[in-house]
């Protein structure tokens, strides 16, 4: 009951996403070619819907993957310090980028991937020295503190302006024109739902415990750092477009498991979904919700998730 | 047939030497608390580092591919964990086929066969949760996915620990069938458990492992009041220590 009514209500605020916003659209003008209503939906709304649904899928899925990986239900997409990352590269770039730069978001986001991948480098150059798996994450949680105590400093160093522009990314935004980003996004999130697929077996075994799934022959260490390095991809790409986007990485595998009641390790896809649904839902909240201004999606997943999950914890 | 040559391992506390045996019966492992038996089981069963040289079937272990590893040697741990709460009992049994499944493949129709039977004769209802089960209950669970592993060794470490008399009884009895198909070993502190076993014993004390061929050698007063400072009585239905 619980589960139809909540994909029902996912689904409908979804499926209505792009026609819903501060300027209302004129239906019948939707199929007349080169009408305003239509360059606004298919410029703006539609690809806006495309982004929020495959960043959604791919935060809930990478929050399940580390969660399963390392059998410790608080981790988050971003605890491996891939996100601080990407955020102290998109910082670097707007602070020592001159004035010109900061404006454009490709630089943003070039920043921002450099960021990622240099943080995911260094775990898996740091990892060969590590005999347990569980000490990557240690290794990343040490790697996070570092960054974000030089984004402080960064801070210090800055401009007003340039302080903005950095907290603004911090936050998280869907904001997108035409299909560039949401594609890219798209093919991030498919890069690493086909890899958790395909390791599925693996996955389960691992997420009775790490003893359990060596006994049956799986190589864990190989196993953690193939889908580390895939997921912080990912990952990656997708924090240099939005920015990171907390809350649902680490709830939706939570309310899924609620939801359905069954071993994690089968919920993959049903994550990818109610996870594309709950961030799509939660951008046209931020879009037509207080003010009808655009507020930061970040503090919409939190403010909507939060009081939801803790409806589930209890009712457990 | 196990053989172990001058294996050394160390755990936490717990250090072993120069352990050297080799058998192809039962093997019971006993001795104190902390002495080290997980240690050598987890190390025979490659969950733990060690030096030194382990074979089986004259096959040094560390030569066998992780796949036929698993196929080769089994550790049944002490009571079953698990993180996931939501896994059932059908799903984790289909778990003891993994090193028998063809990478990136499903499960074949005949594991889930050989899971089927499994579940009907330990009568398991196949869709309960693993967090629902009494002790009694998850002990029997681990015996089944032992036995759909059907590993060459089996490594038991204190499974009647937590049992009360009738799942120990039914415990003992599984582990005798199984006896008679593959090679196992027992860890355990239940000396009469042990005595009601045939096979070679390995008794562990202070960094040592003694090797007993015959368990009436180990079996004696005499031993048994070396070996553990306590006086034992043996007669035809047991093993009992004197706390006087």
């Amino acid at each position: 009951m619980n589960k139809l009514l909540t994909i029902s209500i996912l689904l409908i605020l979804t499926i209505s996403a792009p026609f819903v916003g501060i300027l209302s659209l004129e239906l019948s003008q939707l199929l007349v070619s080169g009408s305003f209503d239509q360059n606004i939906f298919f410029e703006l709304r539609l690809p806006r819907l495309v982004l929020a649904f495959f960043a959604g899928g791919l935060l809930a899925i990478s929050g399940w993957l580390f969660q399963t990986l390392f059998r410790n239900p608080l981790l988050t997409p971003f605890t491996l310090g891939v996100s601080t990352g990407a955020v102290l590269g998109v910082a670097i770039v707007i602070v020592f980028g001159g004035s010109a730069l900061y404006m454009s978001s490709l630089y943003l986001s070039l920043g921002g991937f450099i960021g990622a991948m240099s943080s995911t480098s260094l775990l898996i150059y740091f990892s060969k020295y590590l005999k347990s798996a569980s000490s990557i994450l240690l290794l990343g949680v040490a790697l996070s503190f570092f960054f974000n105590a030089s984004l402080v400093i960064l801070f210090y160093m800055s401009s007003a302006m340039q302080t903005q522009a950095i907290v603004y990314f911090t936050m998280g935004s869907l904001a997108t024109i035409g299909f560039f980003e949401p594609l890219l996004v798209t093919l991030a999130s498919l890069l690493l739902l086909g890899f958790l697929y395909i390791r599925r077996f693996e996955l389960s075994l691992l997420s009775v415990s790490e003893d359990s799934a060596k006994l049956k022959g799986v190589d864990v260490s190989y196993l953690t750092k193939e889908l580390l390095v895939i997921a912080s991809i990912s990952i990656g790409i997708l924090i240099s477009i939005t920015g990171p986007i907390g809350f649902i990485g680490l709830v939706v595998p939570h309310i899924v498991r609620v939801l359905y009641k069954k071993n994690s390790t089968s919920l993959l896809l049903p994550n990818f979904f109610i996870g594309a649904m709950f961030l799509s839902s939660c951008d046209l909240i931020s879009r037509i919700g207080i003010a009808q201004s655009d507020i930061p999606i970040g503090i919409i997943t939190a403010l909507v998730g939060a009081p939801f999950f803790v409806y589930l914890i209890l009712k457990r | 047939m196990i053989e172990l040559k001058d294996v050394c391992c160390a755990y936490e506390k717990s250090i072993l030497e120069n352990v050297t045996f080799k058998t192809s019966k039962h093997l019971t492992v006993m001795g104190a608390n902390g002495s080290g038996k997980s240690t050598l089981a987890k190390s025979i069963a490659s969950l733990l580092e060690y030096k030194g040289e382990m074979l089986f079937n004259d096959i040094p272990l560390v030569s066998l591919s992780l796949q036929s590893r698993a196929k080769t040697i089994n550790y049944v741990p002490a009571s079953l964990q698990s993180y996931d709460q939501f896994l059932n009992i059908k799903e984790y049994l289909l778990m003891g086929r993994y090193p028998y499944k063809s990478a990136l493949q499903d499960y074949s129709e005949a594991d889930y066969k050989i899971v089927e039977e499994i579940i009907k004769y330990f009568d398991f209802e196949s869709s309960k949760y693993l967090n629902s089960l009494s002790s009694g209950q998850s002990q029997l669970l681990l015996i089944a996915q032992a036995l759909t592993q059907n590993a060459k060794l089996t490594i038991f470490d204190e499974p009647t620990a937590n049992l009360d008399p009738k799942n120990s009884k039914i415990f003992l009895h599984e582990l005798k069938k199984m006896m008679k198909k593959t090679q196992t070993i027992l860890i355990t502190h239940d000396i009469n458990l042990a005595y009601q076993l045939e096979g070679n014993i390995l008794f562990i004390k202070e960094k040592e492992a003694l090797f007993f061929e015959n368990k009436h050698d180990f079996f004696n007063t005499k031993t048994l009041k070396e070996l553990y400072d306590v006086e034992f009585s043996i007669s035809e239905k047991g093993v009992l220590a004197s706390y006087e």
